[in-house]
């Protein structure tokens, strides 16, 4: 008896997450993967279903552009995001001493105010009249009649911006747990600083690395708010499609399409990126975990 | 031993987590199937009239009320002794139809008695059969006081299903410090302008606007007339002439003067910070749009919404909204109301338009074809904005 409860105590332990995943993720699901072979228009008195497959070839077609856009944009941004993270990440972690609860601290804050409410700070900060603007123009970074607002470089600054605190967190995390002891060795054996950094500290970190990467590009990728607040015309993302789609165009097949397509392509994504980086990077080494 | 055990115990999950799959078809596969996106069958009602009590919803767009202990909600609520839920859950026509066309397909309003939309999106409900009929004899004082000009409607004849809100005229907001010469839309179109003109994302005010100046009537306007008008602007936005389509929003770029002109609209003055700009009247006409008032199947206490429609159209409600909101009203006897109390606001030709004034303006109208042909160019206009 106690041995069979015993055996049964993981599956209750597993029970809430499952109920939430079902509920909340594979029924939604299922819906949707359902929506997206129906076939019809608003126009010709509602959606009916019919295993329309085409709807999926469709949506890639009419939507290319954006899809590329969408890895082009949040690609840019995770490499911002990473060069930016990691050195902060670092300094706060092995280098800040007492001051390392507050820049932690600092690099939460903004989460305490909503997303588009920082968003549309930008929108003051890049205007193109703000000093940041006219400090670029004056060094010619900008051409004088340039701006910052609704470009490409906008929207990648916007979703660095936003993902960041994504990247920096789990890079923390991974190297706060580092034993400088192997750091040390690594220099008694002759490293240079830079060797000793490439061959010790950087794998050690890797688990922090990909999980800070993940967690910000498959966000970014999906993001529509920093394409409506601070792009401007032929700068769409895939979300800001889907949207159309769904609310305006009302066309639900290829909207649900178009959502499984990208999801799809975010799995392959992260797959293939597992894959390189290596499970263990992805989820720690077992021997470690035990 | 340990690697048979995880082996094992690997294979448990996936047939479990095939089984909950497997679970989850079975179930959704019962409640599946029926159209998606239909029209309510259900027989076309009138919206009970009679004494109302208890608290109703009304949604509204933001900003399109005068707030506070002393406005139109608070003093309808202590006149009437009705609660009034208040929400301002409409932002966009096209966005609040996607959100709740699920509901009312079954008949459902999700608890509004009352919700206000722009007299296409109105008539396009009423097609559907989403919106009840509107019994003139229970409103005697909006068919006492709604002006002439908005008592018949191509799209609303007799006013069946929808009473006027407000009404507005969509122009060119300028920026007369940087651009005075700006008069006609297609003066939006030199390359001068470039990068810092913005359009709305409205179909029917855009595409409306660019077709009137290229002199074409949208009364009469073919499809093809109407795609003609978007490819216009599609090379417009591959050129970068076109820096954004907007809702709202315009008003900011216009305050930071990140822009030197915007297709607007005639109201948005109480939100417009920047003292240089002025709406003006396009050379070639202006759209004009009557935002309606709209009882939705299955509402419930629609007697509260039938009263607050009379409340607001006694003149002395209807001027004190006018006075805050600044778009056109449908009440006669406002202007009369205002020369006693404020003359500068009854000579207002964007509260009280002339119709000289009005000579050359167009309503918000469906592209001519049906349904299909709606869609086609709405498809057509999207595509240009998400591009």
């Amino acid at each position: 008896m106690s041995a069979l409860r015993r055996r049964l105590v993981p599956y209750w332990l597993l029970g809430p997450g499952a109920i939430w995943l079902i509920v909340f993720f594979l029924v939604p699901m299922y819906y949707m993967a359902r929506l997206s072979l129906y076939s019809g228009s608003f126009a010709t008195g509602g959606f009916n279903f019919d295993w329309a497959w085409s709807n999926f070839p469709d949506a890639l077609s009419a939507n290319k552009t954006q899809i590329v856009r969408s890895f082009y944009y949040s690609g840019v941004a995770t490499l911002l995001a990473l060069l930016i993270a990691y050195p902060l990440a670092y300094a706060i972690a092995l280098k800040a001493g007492r001051y390392r609860l507050l820049l932690l601290f600092a690099v939460i804050a903004p989460f305490f105010t909503t997303y588009l409410i920082r968003t549309i700070a930008w929108k003051t900060i890049l205007a193109d009249d703000s000093p940041v603007v006219n400090f670029l123009q004056a060094i010619s970074v900008l051409p004088p009649d340039g701006r910052l607002l609704a470009t490409p470089a906008a929207v990648i600054a916007g979703l660095t911006y936003n993902f960041l605190p994504f990247m920096i967190l789990p890079i923390y995390a991974s190297l706060e747990r580092i034993d400088l002891g192997l750091i040390e060795a690594a220099r008694d054996l002759y490293a240079s600083s830079r060797q000793a950094f490439l061959r010790v500290t950087l794998p050690i970190t890797m688990p922090g690395i990909v999980a800070g990467v993940l967690l910000t590009f498959i966000p970014a990728f999906g993001d529509y708010v920093n394409v409506y607040l601070l792009g401007g015309t032929g700068q769409a993302m895939v979300g800001n499609r889907i949207q159309s789609l769904y609310l305006v165009e009302r066309n639900y097949p290829e909207a649900a399409a178009l959502s499984f397509l990208m999801m799809a392509a975010i799995l392959i994504v992260v797959l293939v990126y597992i894959r390189i980086a290596g499970t263990e990077a992805f989820i720690g080494s077992e021997e470690e975990a035990a | 031993m340990r690697a048979t055990g995880q082996a094992r115990s690997r294979i448990r999950s996936v047939i479990a987590a095939l089984a909950a799959f497997g679970a989850v078809l079975a179930l959704a596969a019962c409640g599946g199937g029926g159209t998606v996106g239909g029209a309510n069958e259900g027989p076309a009602t009138t919206a009970q009239g009679g004494k109302a009590t208890g608290d109703w919803t009304f949604s509204n767009w933001p900003g399109y009320i005068d707030p506070g202990s002393n406005g139109t909600i608070a003093r309808f609520d202590k006149s009437s002794g009705l609660q009034t839920k208040y929400i301002e859950d409409v932002n966009d026509n096209n966005q609040f139809f996607g959100k709740m066309q699920p509901l009312l397909q079954q008949g459902q309003s999700g608890g509004r008695s009352l919700f206000v939309v722009t007299d296409w999106m109105a008539k396009q409900m009423h097609d559907l059969g989403y919106l009840q009929n509107i019994n003139p004899a229970t409103i005697p004082t909006v068919d006492k006081n709604l002006i002439p000009r908005l008592r018949n409607s191509p799209l609303d004849p007799n006013r069946q299903f929808s009473i006027p809100w407000q009404s507005g005229m969509t122009g060119i907001w300028v920026d007369t410090s940087k651009a005075p010469e700006i008069h006609s839309v297609n003066d939006l179109f030199k390359p001068k302008y470039k990068g810092k003109v913005t359009f709305l994302t409205e179909l029917r005010d855009t595409v409306e606007l660019v077709m009137k100046a290229d002199g074409v009537d949208p009364a009469t306007a073919s499809k093809q007339q109407w795609l003609d008008a978007i490819d216009k602007l599609n090379k417009a936005v591959d050129s970068g002439q076109i820096r954004a389509f907007t809702g709202n929003e315009y008003t900011e770029d216009l305050n930071s003067g990140n822009i030197v002109a915007a297709v607007g609209w005639s109201g948005d003055a109480s939100i417009i910070s920047n003292k240089n700009a002025e709406w003006r009247m396009p050379t070639q006409g202006c759209t004009t749009f009557s935002d309606m008032m709209v009882i939705p199947v299955g509402a419930p206490n629609t007697a509260a919404a039938l009263d607050f429609m009379n409340y607001v159209y006694e003149p002395k409600n209807a001027a004190k909204l006018a006075a805050y909101i600044n778009y056109v009203t449908p009440v006669t006897g406002v202007q009369q109301v205002f020369q006693k109390t404020d003359p500068s606001l009854a000579n207002d030709n964007l509260i009280f338009p002339t119709t000289s004034f009005l000579k050359k303006c167009t309503p918000n109208l469906n592209p001519r074809g049906g349904p299909k042909a709606v869609a086609e160019v709405t498809n057509a206009f999207q595509n240009v904005i998400t591009k």
